[in-house]
């Protein structure tokens, strides 16, 4: 088995391994681009958030806003509402008088405000949105979360990284082997970089 | 293949900024949660009046445009106080804030941080302004969305014409969809 072969097998099969995610990052990138159209589609009436839980509620604020604190504080306040985490957790505090916690999954999004001012506490439930759904899929990442599933997803989206660049060194090798493609494949791959440095400096 | 070769720049950036977008926390710590750091360029004399029911907006086109820096950019605040705007360079943003009291503009320029600058690329869509530039970059966007699309299509065209690889193809398709189907159900 030449280096040829190896570099054309694992070119091929890591590419159909990874197919889902190469197609939903293509596809979830739309709703992104586009997002304005999207928005006006959804324009029915419905409204987006829906209060599931309105409570009075008391508990200290984090003693500082470093990411760490602040997810210990919003797993505190998700046990304490006896919500279940079924995809990520995160939180967010904007100024001293609120926190925003998220607990999100590929299918559902729940959003906790904590108003300390008031001290009292709502939980709402987002409608489902396709585009939301895919632009989920896509933000997806990180390995902040407890749960091995999401450490594994994570790991995943590390995988479709270095393909993506393993595929542009094996591309490039097996361009270069083609001696009939070199000479307007030069032009591409110049074109490309030449366009690229243009918009990094007229952007 | 030819699309691929233009589109190595994209590729690798996509790529890049994927890795440190997964990585962030790693980021955030090796900054000590420090944000990124607006070091001051210069401050000069602006005495150009606006009216008072002019548009945030509008006053901010018209320093870019005194200052020959037009481009993409979002402003915050008001005449009643200060206008922040944010000129989004690639790769040394600038923010130019505008004090109407004091008849100044203090233009700083964001220390260059290899982590923000992908993320700033890999979020740089376009479109949503009105530049040319921002529409052109938004056009190649969606040639890369569509070179993606194209690219599973053709790629399991090609698998399919090489008998060889069928069995174990169809092993790797099999599994790959199994596992994100997995993933759908369960995070």
């Amino acid at each position: 088995m030449t280096f040829n072969h190896i570099n054309r097998r694992l070119h091929l099969y890591l590419a159909l391994v990874l197919l889902p995610w190469f197609l939903m990052y293509g596809i979830s990138a739309i709703p992104f681009t586009r997002n304005a159209y999207f928005n006006n589609l959804y324009k029915d009436g419905v409204p987006m958030w829906t209060t599931r839980i309105a409570q009075a509620y008391k508990r200290p604020a984090p003693k500082d806003r470093l990411p760490d604190t602040l997810q210990q504080f919003a797993k505190e306040v998700v046990n304490d509402l006896n919500l279940e985490v079924t995809g990520s957790l995160g939180a967010h505090q904007p100024n001293d008088k609120r926190i925003n916690i998220y607990l999100v999954d590929f299918r559902h999004h729940i959003r906790i405000t904590y108003n300390l001012a008031q001290k009292n506490i709502k939980v709402e439930d987002k409608r489902f949105r396709w585009d939301q759904f895919f632009t989920t899929l896509h933000a997806r990442g990180g390995y902040q979360q407890d749960s091995f599933l999401n450490d594994l997803w994570a790991f995943v989206v590390d995988m479709i990284s270095l393909s993506f660049i393993f595929w542009v060194a094996s591309g490039i090798y097996m361009w270069w082997h083609l001696k009939q493609t070199r000479r307007w494949g030069i032009v591409a791959l110049g074109s490309g970089f030449l366009s690229f440095v243009i918009f990094l400096v007229a952007l | 293949m030819y699309l691929a070769l233009f589109l190595v720049p994209w590729v690798l950036v996509y790529a890049l900024s994927t890795i440190v977008m997964n990585h962030r926390h790693f980021f955030q710590e090796w900054y000590n949660h420090e944000p990124v750091e607006w070091t001051l360029e210069r401050e000069i004399p602006y005495t150009a009046t606006f009216s008072t029911d002019a548009k945030r907006w509008m006053v901010a086109e018209q320093i870019l445009s005194d200052l020959n820096m037009e481009g993409s950019h979002g402003a915050r605040g008001g005449l009643d106080n200060q206008i922040t705007i944010t000129r989004n360079n690639t790769v040394t943003p600038q923010r130019i804030i505008y004090n109407p009291k004091t008849q100044t503009l203090r233009i700083e320029n964001q220390a260059f941080r290899t982590n923000a600058f992908l993320e700033r690329m890999h979020r740089r869509r376009g479109y949503n302004q009105k530049y040319l530039t921002d529409d052109l970059w938004a056009i190649t966007v969606d040639l890369f969305i569509l070179a993606t699309v194209l690219w599973v299509v053709s790629g399991l065209w090609m698998w399919w014409e090489l008998k060889v690889t069928r069995k174990w193809g169809a092993v790797s398709i099999a599994s790959g969809i199994a596992l994100f189907t997995f993933f759908l159900f369960t995070i």
